[in-house]
């Protein structure tokens, strides 16, 4: 069997960057703590030998406090890789150093990769590289990950990883040794499993041997009497004093002449004055590149252009050449009708979303790479408080716009179960996808400045109410916002690139299939008549309530197969002058509040369970009518 | 202003059981026999008389309880045993294994005027080292006081000030474990950037931004 090696580190140094170049795989990489929730494998090849290679979440050690860090610590201890491969922000060494120590007691060979070389030089920190090694015991190599500088040069020296001779003074280290030596030769972990054991770690007790057990932990719990909090802090004190002395030993700090712009931008955007004047005029770009440029001006020409006057043509000859008959006449239907594959799956997928789509997530990308969302995060974590939230819930909230089935997966990087589940629900009820929200704004803008702010109201109204009474009701904590803000720097176009493309690919193989089965189980609807009959259910609600031609119940419908698709299909009833100004602002307001797509729904289901799915399902299809209902009643007396 | 003179033994006994039986009514163990014991086992195998005859405690079914006069001696005793192992533990840097000896002896010779003083320098610490809570003194209820505290809040500190963290008060584990993560190890410097939106906080070369509870759980020395 391959050898394998794990990339551990804390978060946000840049392991994913330096995974993903060193596999050739994708890892998600951006410029915010925590986004590798899930461990990446991937495989190198060294010299003529193979290697397996695991990338974990970051941690910030390994003392299992989150689900996190128990992750990295379980994969450790489970997998027990050959080599570790530990990256640090040079910048940080101290934190990293934390995580080294308690990785050094679990006796496996390992690297110390240190990057961000770049960053650490602006700030004017040098780190003495061969004194390092030798207090460590490692080898040591640095890089800088975003350039691609020094990556290299990691595969060099992963052959020649060694056992760090770093020994801690512990105070404790009697107490330690004692359990140590009884867990001794029946396994090589036994110092990293006594401290975990007197540190009151409930997790680790099935790491040990079953006939070992009853004594181990009497022998425990006698030692420690009820103070494993005082114990752990003893051992965390112990590590810091080691820390403390390495690092006065192998840093120098020079001293800098004046801020760079980038640091200066970077603590604007934290401002409360400035850093909103930012956050709007971020807003407003987003607004201009993908609502108006993209949604109206690019989307439009490939319609025009690329579908209409070249490819739809081609295809609607080439099935012309098919003849006529009754099975022809059904192929042509599903391939050219008005619910066709070609007429309708493949321009929406590529005339419409696709566009959006890849500007969204450059746009994104962008924000990301540049280390601005955290900064935004804390621009909105008083508002986001409001409705139980801290501003850590800026990345799934934003990526949202982008696409909220992605965006209920990255819910995961909240702590709470209250706090996930808040989101999940505020994602399928208020936050439109940018597919959605290009043809939305464009749908809008061509009634009046005007609707776009009631929509926008109205979007952002049901998104505090809805947050304010879930706050109320879901049962479980809150947590306080602690986030570390990364420097602000020049987002690399390589990588947002490399992101963007691998979004995109994620975004062909998981929703582009369910596109056009969508289509495809329309038309068939069409074909059994089940549109009509649904229609005819919904009419009373859809014409009555709401007050909007009959025509747009089957674009609800759509809705709830890909919510872009919905709006597409409002878009085209708009632009064929079916529904006037009031209309399109109420169908707006409901197919944004509506249900989220098939593919969000099921990842709601995993996520939640079909229980809380259904629940949320039936109460959002509720609320989204009964405000609709109301606001065209609001309309029509002005 | 002054240490009490030296207490009698039997004083301190008296207090010291006392002590045990507020801590551990407090936790909600007011079982007799059983805590009868325990300070048996601790303190001395008569105390418990003696506590019933000096009408410091009574019996009520099998329950112990305090009166006003022990609920007073033994709060107090608690309150300077805690404030003595924060002092000793952040102020004076004391092995933390070494503290609790120390403070079972200081603890009997503080008058409560000192204990005041001790609080207030320490800007009212709510917790112990060990995370159990320090009853409140007057001190902590009317805050004029003519000594300035040397260790506030977070959220006490003026921008742009040069502190180094004392200690961080929470019983939550995770906080705890991040912000020490983070860097934020006592003794560290720390220099707060802004206070709104949200607290930012520079720790060696990165900057933290937290909430306003958060900054009030973080206790740093001016």
């Amino acid at each position: 069997m391959s050898k394998l090696i794990a990339f551990v580190g804390n978060p946000n140094v840049g392991k994913s960057v330096i995974f993903n170049k060193l596999t050739g795989q994708y890892a998600v990489v951006s410029n915010y703590a925590g986004t590798t929730v899930d461990v990446t494998r991937g495989t190198i090849t060294i010299g003529s030998e193979q290697y397996q290679v695991v990338d974990t979440p970051g941690t910030y050690s390994l003392m299992p406090l989150s689900e996190d860090e128990q992750v990295t610590r379980d994969l450790i201890i489970k997998e027990k890789p050959n080599i570790i491969v530990q990256v640090c922000d040079m910048k940080n060494i101290e934190r990293s150093l934390h995580l080294f120590c308690e990785l050094a007691l679990f006796k496996i060979p390992m690297v110390l990769v240190l990057n961000m070389r770049d960053e650490a030089l602006q700030s004017g920190i040098r780190i003495n590289i061969k004194k390092l090694t030798e207090i460590l015991g490692v080898p040591i190599t640095c890089c800088t990950a975003t350039t691609g500088d020094g990556v290299n040069e990691i595969l060099k020296v992963i052959p020649q990883a060694t056992i760090s001779n770093l020994t801690v003074e512990y105070k404790n280290s009697k107490d330690i040794l004692t359990i140590e030596n009884v867990l001794k030769d029946k396994s090589s972990i036994s110092k990293a499993l006594a401290v975990y054991l007197l540190s009151g770690d409930k997790d680790i007790k099935q790491y040990v041997p079953q006939k070992l057990q009853e004594k181990v932990f009497k022998l425990v719990s006698d030692t420690v009497k009820d103070e494993y909090k005082m114990f752990a802090a003893q051992i965390f004190h112990d590590n810091n004093e080691t820390i403390l002395n390495i690092v006065s030993d192998v840093k120098k700090i020079k001293h800098r002449k004046h801020k760079g712009f980038m640091e200066k931008l970077g603590n604007i955007c934290l401002q409360p004055f400035w850093g909103t004047i930012i956050m709007l005029f971020i807003i407003f770009i987003m607004y201009e590149f993908i609502g108006v440029f993209v949604a109206g001006f690019v989307v439009d020409w490939i319609q025009t252009k690329v579908f209409e006057e070249l490819i739809n043509p081609f295809i609607a000859n080439c099935f012309d050449y098919l003849g006529t008959g009754g099975f022809v006449n059904f192929i042509k239907d599903l391939f050219v009708g008005q619910y066709g594959i070609f007429t309708m799956a493949i321009p929406y997928a590529f005339a419409i979303i696709f566009p959006i789509v890849i500007a969204f997530f450059s746009f994104f990308g962008i924000l990301e790479d540049s280390g601005y969302l955290p900064r935004l995060s804390v621009i909105l974590n008083r508002l986001f408080s409001l409705v139980g939230l801290n501003g850590k819930a800026v990345l799934p909230m934003v990526l949202g716009l982008g696409c909220g089935t992605m965006a209920v997966l990255s819910s995961r990087i909240l702590e709470t179960k209250k706090e996930r589940m808040i989101v999940v629900i505020l994602l399928s009820l208020s936050i439109p996808c940018s597919a959605q929200l290009g043809i939305i704004l464009a749908m809008l803008s061509s009634v009046s400045y005007k609707a776009t702010i009631v929509w926008l109201l109205c979007i952002l109204f049901s998104l505090f109410l809805v947050g304010k009474i879930l706050d109320f009701y879901v049962k479980g904590e809150s947590t306080n916002f602690i986030i570390e803000i990364p420097k602000m720097r020049i987002p690399s176009i390589i990588n947002i690139l490399s992101k963007v493309k691998m979004r995109l690919v994620w975004y062909m193989k998981e929703v582009v299939p369910l596109f056009i089965l969508a289509t495809v189980g329309l038309f068939f609807m069409d074909k059994i008549h089940l549109l009509t009959t649904l229609e005819k259910w919904f009419s009373p609600i859809v014409v009555k309530f709401l007050g909007l031609p009959i025509e747009t119940t089957s674009t609800f419908i759509m809705g709830f197969l890909r919510r872009d698709y919905g709006a597409s299909g409002i878009y085209t009833l708009a632009q064929d002058g079916l529904l006037n100004g009031g209309q399109i602002l109420v169908s707006a307001v409901v197919i944004t509040l509506f249900v989220p797509c098939l593919a969000q729904s099921l990842m709601v289901i995993k996520e939640h369970g079909i229980k809380i799915a259904s629940l949320v399902f039936v109460a959002i299809t509720t609320y989204a009518v009964l405000f609709g209902g109301l606001l065209r009643f609001l309309l029509s007396g002005f | 202003m002054a240490l009490n003179e030296h207490k009698s033994k039997t004083n301190r006994d008296i207090e010291e059981a006392l002590g045990v039986i507020w801590t551990s009514i407090q936790r909600g163990n007011d079982d007799f026999e059983e805590v009868s014991k325990t300070v048996k086992q601790g303190v001395d195998e008569n105390i418990i008389d003696e506590l019933l005859n000096g009408k410091y405690i009574v019996k009520e079914g099998n329950k112990i309880k305090l009166t006003d006069a022990g609920e007073d001696l033994g709060k107090q005793l608690t309150r300077r045993h805690r404030l003595t192992e924060r002092l000793l533990a952040d102020v004076l840097d004391f092995n933390r294994q070494d503290i609790e000896k120390i403070a079972c002896d200081l603890e009997h010779n503080l008058s409560t005027d000192l204990a005041d003083s001790i609080c207030t320098l320490l800007g009212h610490p709510k917790q112990c080292p060990h995370g159990n809570p320090i009853p409140e003194g007057n001190c902590c209820k009317n805050s004029s006081s003519k000594i300035e505290s040397i260790v506030v809040p977070l959220s006490k500190v003026d921008i742009a000030e040069d502190v180094t963290l004392s200690y961080i008060v929470t019983t939550n584990h995770d906080y705890m474990h991040k912000l020490l993560s983070l860097g934020m190890v006592p003794g560290t410097k720390l220099k707060l950037h802004q206070k709104f939106p949200t607290y930012i906080v520079k720790v060696n070369e990165t900057q933290i931004a937290l909430d306003g509870e958060v900054a009030n759980l973080i206790y740093v020395r001016k």
